[in-house]
């Protein structure tokens, strides 16, 4: 009877499958038309892009198109591990981008577990306006800002380390400080934005734990160590998984807007790379191909990210 | 013991205090004195004497700025654009969610799966700038707002937003025979105030700040937003740009006229931002942090 019935139930199971999907669709057609434009506009503006990137493997040419450039195999990939200039590009970009992560992905927990122990709501409300500010202004703002703060003519932070007996620094001109300029502009505008993630964590944690960790005595840091670290601990570990995927991204609009062929050693990064060599010299193929390498990447670290966290920490974010 | 913990606590509580006292002037000083170059006397502003109050005091510098057509032209195409990209992109995003944060939707997680993946992996700079130009949207004014209409993590944080409402609300509605669009409409989205005047915030301030759009696609000087303009003013610093066009009469130098269009062009966001600010707190607490 069994063998029997088994082959029988199979089809069913598809048709009931098939019918279920159709009364779906027709109880929630107006669910599925509203999604139909967003789905669309997937396709059009961020899948079909994806397509694109076949002209890495092609030597593109804009006017025979993506179908009459001929292949070309892993052409552009090669030339790109063997390119002196590649190689130092993707050097820089690491190396600013480990700077940003190592200084600039505590800073706001820190900021934040500090503004957390202000007890005056007034005085607290206001710095939390004044350090949200930066991050509502384009970087062509921040870096008006910061070449006028740090002129050497009537810059005021030249003139304050004049007072004190320095000589005045050219930064947005001497490779030995303009990534610093990079990363203290990048803290500048986003710390205080950051922050805001972490101080909403803070509100989940139940009060209760920090009652009976008085009553046992813990004091101050004890309670930080103990209560405050440990519940925002998968905010934290989230929003680093987050800061993976952007990992060789290093803040290309912003390096775009400060940057001068004087400071290119230190500065050109994959993405300012890309800029000027894809649009500006219409290098199409090669660009992408340093495009996706970057892509692969930096997909792979979000990916490996959070199978890690799955793995030793039992958390991920998906 | 217990004296001994209330001084140190004293202690801590005071620095803290004057460091966060020193964040906020950092924060606040280059502002301050970008207003009082943009109203200092060209003879102060250019043998650098001005600090934190204008020295000359003069007003011809945005008298210059207020009338220059290049900057007006580019300050209508950001407000254009800022008006025309938040509704869309809100419309858009806010249609997108919906659908994606009801549970009875069939192929839901396929459907976050798709969106959520561009998040993750993207085309790059080239592919997209050659999807656009096969569009013919290359020195078109659309091409600065209609690839940004839905923006993923926008969306995301209103599909969280919607989850949490009560369920009861749409249940009641359902049975008196509302149908879903219905309910989005006179119910979801009536709840929904903080959460979309964040995103709408968000879009706004995106469109507004962008610069990096507008350098790839347009060279059309009619097309040309705000921070594009603004670039080109800083890029070209002391040259010519400014030097053949600045009245001497005025009593103003490039550097005034720069601090006076970086003001003006942070004007709207410091105008609005202190009354949205109740708002994109919660907003962004509800949507991003789901424990």
């Amino acid at each position: 009877m069994k063998s029997a019935t088994a082959p029988l139930e199979k089809p069913q199971a598809k048709n009931n499958y098939v019918k279920r999907l159709a009364a779906d669709v027709k109880r929630d057609w107006d669910l599925y038309a509203l999604l139909v434009p967003g789905i669309l506009f997937l396709l059009l503006f961020k899948y079909a892009p994806m397509y694109g990137i076949t002209i890495a493997f092609k030597d593109f040419n804009i006017f025979d198109g993506y179908d009459a450039s001929p292949w070309v195999g892993w052409k552009h990939f090669a030339k790109l591990f063997n390119s002196p200039d590649f190689l130092h590009v993707f050097q820089n970009t690491v190396i600013i981008s480990f700077l940003k992560i190592g200084i600039l992905f505590p800073l706001p927990i820190l900021i934040a577990l500090l503004l957390n122990e202000i007890r005056r709501m007034l005085f607290k409300r206001a710095i939390q306006t004044v350090i949200y500010l930066p991050h509502f202004l384009s970087w062509v703002i921040v870096s008006g800002l910061f070449i006028d703060m740090l002129s050497s003519n009537g810059g005021l932070v030249n003139k304050a380390m004049g007072m004190i007996g320095m000589e005045p620094i050219s930064f947005f001109l001497d490779n030995s400080v303009f990534r610093g300029v990079l990363i203290t502009s990048a803290g500048w505008k986003e710390t205080g934005w950051s922050t805001i993630v972490y101080l909403a964590a803070f509100a989940t944690i139940d009060p209760g734990l920090y009652e009976a960790a008085k009553i046992d005595g813990a004091g101050r840091m004890k309670q930080l160590w103990h209560i405050t670290l440990p519940g925002i601990a998968p905010i934290i570990l989230l929003m680093f998984i987050l800061r993976l995927g952007s990992i060789l991204e290093a803040g290309t609009e912003q390096i775009l807007v400060m940057y001068n062929p004087t400071v290119y050693k230190v500065s050109d990064v994959i993405g300012t790379y890309v800029y000027r060599m894809g649009l500006g010299n219409q290098d199409y193929s090669f660009t992408t191909a340093v495009g996706v390498f970057e892509s692969v990447i930096a997909f792979t670290l979000v990916l490996a990210g959070n199978a890690l966290s799955r793995k030793y920490l039992q958390r991920g974010i998906w | 013991m217990t004296v001994k913990t209330s001084f140190s606590e004293k202690l801590f509580n005071f620095c803290n205090y004057l460091f966060f006292i020193l964040v906020g002037l950092t924060t606040l000083l280059p502002f301050v004195n970008l207003i009082a170059k943009s109203f200092s006397s060209e003879a102060a502003v250019i043998s650098g004497k001005v600090n934190l109050l204008p020295i000359g005091f003069q007003t011809g510098t945005y008298m210059y700025v207020l009338k220059d057509s290049m900057f007006l032209n580019s300050l209508k195409n950001s407000i254009l654009l800022a008006i025309v990209g938040t509704a869309l992109g809100l419309f858009l995003t806010t249609i997108t969610a919906y659908p994606l944060s009801r549970v009875q939707l069939r192929g839901r997680k396929w459907f976050l799966l798709m969106f959520i993946f561009t998040m993750l992996f993207s085309g790059g700079l080239i592919p997209t700038y050659l999807l656009m130009h096969n569009l013919g949207l290359v020195n078109q004014f659309p091409v600065l707002f209609l690839p940004a209409a839905i923006n993923v993590f926008n969306m995301l944080i209103i599909k969280n937003y919607f989850e949490g409402l009560p369920d009861g609300l749409e249940e009641s509605a359902k049975l008196d025979g509302a149908s879903n669009i219905r309910i989005l409409f006179s119910i979801v989205l009536p709840l929904s105030l903080p959460v979309l005047a964040t995103i709408a915030l968000f879009f706004a301030v995106a469109f507004w700040n962008d610069y990096f759009t507008s350098m790839i696609y347009i060279t059309n000087q009619d097309f040309k937003p705000l921070q594009l303009y603004l670039k080109e003013l800083l890029v070209s610093s002391s040259s010519e740009f400014l030097k053949d066009n600045v009245d001497a009469a005025l009593n103003t130098t490039p550097q005034s006229i720069q601090a006076a269009s970086i003001l003006l062009a942070t004007l709207p966001i410091l105008m609005v931002y202190p009354f949205l600010q109740k708002y994109f707190v919660k907003g962004v607490l509800v949507g991003s942090v789901k424990g």
